[in-house]
């Protein structure tokens, strides 16, 4: 990971991609894509240089826990942290996620200091 | 990596799911059924005995006698739908589900379309926020030299001046602290709104439903009153309120333009 690592911020609302590519500018990470499910951002992760990836669980196409488990089956992918941002506050999801090898678990609403919090802390983990 | 830490409130979701804090609901007998009981309808004879199990009969539950049972039944519940009238009901429901449907599109439509509208209001007022404080920042650090220049005596200054340069340069210190402030505020409108995220994904939960009921009240139509699902009375028209899908319609105006052109074209 570079000094700014580069983020993949995955939704399927646009005003929520957009609030969390605004938060991490606040926070100083600048630097970040958007893709609209799970399936475009397995093939944007696979394409180019990405170094956290943000998620949500329910989206069409691909859900969180189906790119969640793409990205720990592939080799090149598999050490990327994966932070849920999500409206879903099941018990079992959340298990499901961290069994599943997610890195961090928000669940929706959420504010700025539960992100930066949440980041920092996985980035600290993973270098 | 192993995940550690999670953000749950559920006491958040609590509402959203519409909890009745532990009340049964009553059993609520349909206000049809109550309005025909003294009526002819009240006459209906319900074939059969529905609640009589395979242990009523003493017979062994064999699979064709449950799906002769379940046939019986079927032909018992479309019998007393007809004769009861909710066959027609039934036949209004489907119609209105589609409307119904269109209408909880358009609610997350236009309240996405407001969210990116306060959103983008919050990336200029930033922008302004932030043009204002490097300004200010510039101009502080230029009265900074100015105020030092005057405090050396020497009647650099009067006293009036001199207290007009340290004003000054307070508030431009100041005006960094209250930068941050009005940022914070700002990071807490667009934060609110993720209400867009939050409420579209129930109204697309509500959509699929509405489409599912949709699809079984028309199958159950069909296997009950296909004639009346063929000649259904139209709806009595009604006050429509929003056009929440003016596609393939002409009865609609689409803007102010549509309407002002038909104002013109009545002649006003």
């Amino acid at each position: 990971m570079g000094a700014q690592p580069r983020f993949l911020i995955v939704d399927d609302f646009s005003t929520m991609r957009r609030i969390v590519r605004n938060l991490l500018k606040e926070i100083g990470f600048a630097d970040a894509e958007e893709a609209e499910d799970g399936a475009v951002a397995l093939n944007m992760l696979r394409s180019g240089k990405f170094d956290f990836v943000v998620s949500d669980i329910n989206m069409p196409n691909m859900n969180g826990f189906d790119l969640l488990k793409n990205i720990r089956a592939d080799e090149k992918l598999k050490s990327i942290p994966v932070l849920m941002v999500t409206a879903e506050a099941k018990k079992d999801d959340i298990v499901a996620a961290a069994q599943g090898g997610a890195s961090g678990y928000i669940v929706k609403p959420f504010t700025k200091a539960t992100l930066e919090e949440k980041v920092q802390k996985i980035l600290q983990k993973s270098q | 990596m192993q995940p550690t830490e999670t953000s749950v409130a559920p006491a958040l979701h609590c509402d959203a799911i519409g909890s009745d804090h532990g009340t049964a609901p009553k059993p609520k007998t349909p206000r049809k059924a109550r309005r025909r009981k003294a009526g002819p309808a009240a006459d209906v004879t319900v074939h059969g005995d529905t609640c009589a199990g395979p242990a009523a009969t003493q017979e062994p539950a064999t699979s064709e006698s449950i799906y002769q049972r379940i046939g019986h039944l079927t032909r018992t519940l479309h019998d007393a739908l007809r004769e009861l009238g909710y066959d027609r009901e039934l036949m209004g429901t489907r119609q209105q589900l589609p409307d119904a449907r269109d209408r909880l599109a358009y609610i997350a439509r236009v309240t996405g379309e407001a969210a990116e509208k306060v959103l983008n209001a919050v990336d200029r007022a930033r922008d302004v926020q932030q043009a204002l404080t490097r300004q200010a920042a510039d101009l502080h650090r230029r009265w900074k030299a100015v105020e030092a220049f005057t405090a050396g005596g020497c009647g650099r200054a009067t006293p009036a001046g001199q207290a007009l340069v340290e004003e000054t340069c307070r508030f431009f210190a100041d005006v960094e602290a209250q930068s941050d402030r009005a940022n914070t505020i700002l990071t807490d409108i667009m934060l609110a709104q993720d209400f867009h995220d939050l409420t579209g994904q129930v109204i697309r939960k509500v959509v699929a439903l509405a489409q599912t009921m949709e699809e079984q009240l028309v199958k159950l139509l069909v296997d009950t009153a296909p004639e009346a699902a063929a000649a259904a009375p139209a709806a009595a028209p009604a006050l429509e309120g929003p056009v929440v899908n003016p596609a393939g319609r002409d009865d609609v105006a689409r803007d102010q333009a549509d309407v002002d052109a038909l104002l013109a074209s009545l002649g006003f």
